[in-house]
């Protein structure tokens, strides 16, 4: 017998097809909160025209557009968003409202500064309003508003179907 | 209108062997050297991290718990599969099946040379205190002198504020202060992050198959000589 030694690599494959997997494990009898969630906003603030960056397929019943020009709202859902450095998440956002767009952005929590990085700003010891601080503070020129709940999340909320943590940002 | 569903546990799952076996799949993404290696007789698959972990073992008894470890049987001798999940037995019929950790001294008694966990699903979703629970049963079952080789991921460990805690400090400080509590002294360590002078990457942490974050645990033995 031959050894072949291969790099340590990821051998995760499923990430676009999660939600469907997870789906099936009910009969694909429910329907994940989150989504209904996304829905319920969109539909409630009348955008017609969505531009969704996704990773994982999620089967949203929103009015999507295929070029973010012509979009009046962005949604990510990407998990890669994420694993920006939280300088990154900022200037990405900065970038995105000065272009007169509004953003309704899914964090995954357990990825943010995934680089080790040092923020540099006063932040409660909560996580979770951590994030909501970090956020606002970061983006005093723009409404973050908070869209999501609270809970300790033991790797049982579908986090990785659809990212935990909602905010909607927009211009002042 | 569809049920809304926040919670793995608030409705019940389908009960099958299929639906488990796609479950512990998910989980235990090293299966794939399993699935790889029985169909080619010739050449066998091992990763860097696996190839470092052999060149370290002590001679005698190894554990591999929780991770899929069967495939190591091509070269680890006396080689016990430990895990969790009874569908394993139906295509690794040599597994030892045991619902919780406290079963593992029940069955083996302190009889292990070495013990593998690697960035196993089970052992993730608790704060570093509850790791250190997970290392007080395995130490239990582990030699004097003998190795426990324990890797997981920064993102799958809860209890603590990601935007404000040094996470190479908090990682390190653990292993190197949970000897009073479990016998075991940290003799290595191997803790990767990403370098983000690309703001906008999104690649992962090193190494999601095995951990970015890995220890050699050696039992009342404050030093040990790892081989890399």
């Amino acid at each position: 017998m031959k050894t072949k030694i291969v790099k340590n690599s990821s051998l995760y494959k499923w990430s676009r097809n999660f939600k469907r997997i997870q789906d099936r494990f009910y009969k694909n009898q429910y329907k994940l909160k989150r989504i209904q969630q996304i829905e319920t906003f969109i539909k409630q603030g009348k955008f017609q025209k969505v531009y969704h960056i996704k990773q994982t397929r999620l089967d949203l019943d929103i009015p999507t557009v295929d070029n973010i020009i012509d979009c009046d709202l962005v949604l990510v859902t990407h998990q890669g968003y994420s694993r920006f450095s939280c300088k990154g998440i900022i200037r990405w956002i900065e970038g995105l409202i000065n272009n007169n767009k509004n953003l309704y952005f899914c964090l995954n929590r357990h990825y943010l500064n995934i680089d080790n990085s040092n923020i540099g700003l006063e932040l409660d010891d909560d996580y979770e309003k951590a994030i909501v601080q970090w956020l606002k503070l970061s983006l005093p020129d723009y409404t973050v508003k908070e869209l999501s709940n609270r809970y300790v999340d033991k790797g049982k909320h579908f986090t990785w179907s659809v990212p935990d943590k909602h905010f909607y940002i927009c211009k002042n | 209108m569809q049920k809304l569903i926040e919670h793995f546990d608030e409705y019940q799952m389908v009960d099958n062997n299929r639906h488990n076996y796609i479950r512990y799949r998910l989980g235990r993404i090293k299966h794939y050297y399993w699935l790889k290696n029985r169909k080619n007789k010739d050449v066998k698959l091992l990763d860097e991290y696996d190839d470092f972990i052999i060149k370290n073992l002590n001679p005698g008894k190894t554990c591999v718990f929780g991770c899929a470890g069967y495939y190591l049987d091509e070269w680890i001798k006396d080689l016990t599969v430990v895990e969790q999940w009874p569908i394993v037995k139906t295509f690794y019929p040599e597994a030892h099946i045991i619902k919780d950790r406290k079963d593992l001294y029940h069955n083996f008694q302190c009889s292990f040379d070495n013990f593998i966990v690697t960035n196993s699903r089970s052992d993730h979703w608790v704060s570093l205190e509850g790791l250190t629970e997970h290392i007080k049963n395995y130490s239990q079952t582990i030699k004097d002198n003998g190795l426990l080789f324990y890797s997981f991921r920064d993102t799958q460990i809860i209890g603590w504020n990601r935007l404000k805690t040094d996470q190479q400090k908090f990682f390190t400080n653990w292993a190197k202060n949970i000897y009073n509590e479990t016998g075991m002294y940290c003799v290595w360590e191997d803790i990767c992050f990403v370098d983000r002078s690309n703001p906008f990457a999104m690649d992962e942490n090193p190494d999601t198959t095995n951990g970015n974050i890995k220890f050699i645990f050696s039992k009342n033995k404050q030093s040990h000589s790892v081989r890399l």
